[in-house]
């Protein structure tokens, strides 16, 4: 049996692929967490309201959507609810996010496996990228930048935001920020959809080169936006079946009657199922429950993405043609929601700790994400995190399968197969140190 | 036009940390025209660090064996390394700090088959390899990554905190109790400390421009303790602080010194003098410190 190991770049964290080969027969593809964080075991023993300032570390990549999960917990076992001026700030917060994860995904991640360049850096030097009257890699950089800006506006500070406190928000958005953004964000919004077009028409030519978008089985989605209000502020969980007809929503206290999460043997991230079946998170799960997302840009590429491939839409690489969708939207979402007054009214409401149980949902990038805390004596007893990349690491481990099958046969292991592993995993854009919790 | 090949090599290794360094750099563009980035697996796909590389950057703290082999490997090929962030300055958040029931929650769980194996804490990379500059920051700023690739032996760095601050210190205006985080409204240009937060700015050293304390959030001292407090135990900032809250305010010293106890605050305060608990360690000296 020959056993090939890739290691894995462009993706968060430190993980590998294994895939077994036996007689030109692939028996097993495993994508596996080389590193444990173990975030669910320091914060035992923690006063429970510090907690928030120390979860936004689990991870650099997506720590605002764990500050504002961890909070949303914290309310939950104290029982209260924020204003809905702290709810506008929070989602222009993780709108702030989703620009700049899905930026980062999107160009610095994925777009060099369109021309099989090494970086983004390499691509945006090479014939390719030189054709352009702008320098890829500085614009890339500046989109992605308008997402850390937003963190920082409604977060207060540019990677692990302080600003989203028990309660709501610890003060509003100033006219003048609110409006030096909006200059910011019109002016780059049409450089963020030529790049998503030159992202989209990459993608086209590679799916073309290689002969396919990455085809596997249908499997359930889950993703906690509404079908026509894609708030990332979320409050319940929907879930798709593979045939395109939506199961039961239901509430994140529920979250274990449904989803069944594992550890594994050989990584140090677990895997999820919905009730024993593959599921997938991230934006395509997304974009498969969505009929409109209320913005003019995103909801025209919408329509060219469901025209193109049908509705639901399974391919693997379509997480990254969605992530495209998903940028123009929080950019405009983000311009709206900055129009509005977030300054005048009320950002928080009192509270008295107690002891008890609660649960906090948002819809991080990479889907929906839970965090569940258990206080005794107003210290953190146990807590758990419940992540979205686990919620795709089966789904993960199939599409490899695929990947593995097409490119080992009579003829021996195509070299192809590397690069091919790399851009099946980065497609589901997946975070080893929120996985490895 | 002079292309990237000709510029300087530098490399980032990414031990074990969350990537918030790594993202805080991604927000400068400014060294695209200024370096040559050779590896740093998060954005660049390449097997190995070069043996020409003029600066590697560390990031993250040593969690694993194999850390600590690519961290030596890493140390090998480069002409300068430079300690970047809390993790690789002291372990970070993954350290244990007598939580026993964190390390023993933690051990419990961390065994898999056929995977790089998890050492009983977060250890700082100094405790492995010779460091050339340390970069404290949690994360460090885009600006202080540059200043670290570009001209570090010339950088000025503020003090402390309150030198960049711009908000005012008060006579008098004593609070009794403190504010938040369970409620507060911040007043513009007033030190947060005349408002009764814990803000520890006062001892902690500058460079980040009071990102945190200029739109009215107490500095958690993310950037450790200034050079006075360098190589000395615990008790000297946490007794310059108890100076700072008992001179300007009139909270009983039991209610400050919990909060400066907490694991928030003493993840950060602590960065540098942990360390110091370990004999056999070279010294942090200020020059090297940035
Ligand atoms: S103590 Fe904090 S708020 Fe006061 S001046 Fe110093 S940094 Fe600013
Ligand atoms: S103000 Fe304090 S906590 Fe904020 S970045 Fe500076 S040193 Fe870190």
């Amino acid at each position: 049996m020959t056993t090939i190991t890739y290691p894995l770049s462009r993706i968060e964290g430190h993980a590998r692929v294994v895939i077994d080969v036996y007689d030109n027969e692939v028996f097993r593809a495993d994508f596996q967490a080389m590193e444990m964080r173990g975030f669910s075991h320091y914060v035992r023993g923690v006063p429970a309201e510090q907690i928030t300032v120390i979860v936004p570390r689990i991870c650099g990549v997506c720590s605002t959507a764990h500050q504002v999960a961890s909070v949303k917990a914290l309310e939950d076992v104290f029982d209260i609810t924020p204003p809905p001026l702290a709810n506008d700030i929070r989602e222009v917060l993780l709108l702030g996010q989703l620009i700049q994860n899905q930026a980062t995904s999107l160009f610095i991640f994925t777009m060099p496996d369109r021309t099989n360049a090494s970086s983004l850096f390499e691509l945006s030097q090479s014939e390719a990228g030189k054709a352009r009257e702008f320098s890829l890699a500085q614009m890339a950089l500046k989109i992605r930048k308008i997402g850390t800006d937003l963190i920082s506006l409604a977060g207060g500070q540019f990677i692990h935001p302080i600003k989203t406190v028990i309660g709501g928000v610890s003060s509003g958005i100033k006219r003048e920020k609110a409006d030096q953004m909006i200059l910011t964000i019109q002016e780059l919004l049409p450089v963020a959809t030529e790049l998503v077009d030159i992202y989209w028409e990459m993608s086209m030519e590679m799916g073309d080169r290689i002969g396919s978008w990455g085809d596997d089985e249908p499997t359930h989605y889950l993703a906690s936006t509404e079908a026509n209000n894609y708030r990332l502020n979320s409050q319940r969980l929907r879930v798709m079946q593979p045939d395109g007809t939506e199961a039961p929503s239901f509430d994140p206290h529920d979250f274990e009657a449904y989803l069944q999460i594992a550890e594994s043997e050989y990584s140090y991230a677990g895997v999820s199922s919905y009730m024993g079946q593959i599921l997938r998170a991230n934006s395509l799960a997304r974009i498969n429950l969505t009929e409109s997302l209320g913005t003019p840009r995103a909801d025209a590429y919408l329509r060219r993405f469901v025209q193109t491939f049908g509705k639901p839409a399974h391919a693997i690489m379509f997480f990254d043609l969605c992530r495209g969708i998903e940028l123009v939207y929080a950019l405009e979402k983000a311009q709206q929601m900055l129009e509005c007054d977030l300054e005048h009214g009320e950002t928080e409401v009192g509270y008295a700790p107690k002891d008890g149980t609660g649960f906090g949902l948002v819809e991080a990038p990479r889907g929906p994400l839970i965090h569940r805390y258990e206080v005794e004596n107003g210290l953190i007893k146990t807590a758990d995190f419940v992540i979205p990349t686990v919620h795709n690491m089966l789904a993960i481990r199939r599409a490899l399968m695929v990947a593995a099958k097409r490119y080992v046969g009579p003829e021996g292991i195509n070299a192809e197969l590397e690069r091919a592993v790399g851009r099946v995993v980065r497609a589901f854009d997946p975070c080893i140190a929120c996985a490895t919790k | 036009m002079e292309t990237s090949k000709d510029l300087p090599k530098f490399a980032v290794l990414q031990l074990s940390g969350c990537s918030g360094c790594e993202v805080s750099l991604l927000n400068s563009d400014e060294w695209i025209s200024n370096f040559q980035l050779v590896y740093m697996p998060l954005v660049v796909t390449s097997n190995k660090i070069p043996d020409d590389v003029e600066v590697l950057l560390v990031t993250g703290g040593v969690r694993t064996d194999e850390d600590i082999h690519n961290l030596r490997k890493g140390r090998s090929r480069t002409k300068k390394l430079i300690a970047v962030g809390t993790c690789a300055l002291s372990g970070g958040v993954a350290q244990f700090k007598g939580n026993h029931i964190a390390r023993e929650s933690f051990l419990k769980a961390s065994h898999r088959l056929r995977m790089p194996d998890m050492l009983p804490n977060a250890y700082p990379i100094d405790r492995f390899v010779d460091v050339d500059l340390y970069l404290p920051g949690c994360p460090p700023t885009p600006q202080l990554f540059m200043t670290a690739l570009k001209d570090p032996e010339n950088a000025k760095i503020a003090a402390i905190v309150c030198q960049e601050c711009g908000r005012q210190k008060l006579n008098d205006m004593r609070p009794t109790s403190i504010t938040g985080p369970r409620s507060g409204v911040v007043l513009p240009d007033i030190c947060l400390v005349n408002q009764g937060y814990i803000c520890v700015g006062t001892s902690t050293r500058g460079g980040c421009g009071a990102l945190c304390t200029r739109p009215g959030h107490a500095c958690v001292g993310c950037r450790g303790p200034a050079n006075p407090y360098l190589n000395k135990e615990p008790k000297f900032v946490l007794d310059n602080l108890r100076r700072v809250f008992a001179r300007m305010t009139d909270i009983p010293a039991e209610e400050i010194d919990a909060v400066l106890e907490s694991p928030w605050l003493s993840l950060f305060l602590g960065q540098f003098t942990d360390y110091t608990q370990e004999a056999d360690l070279p010294l942090r000296t200020k020059e090297k410190m940035l």
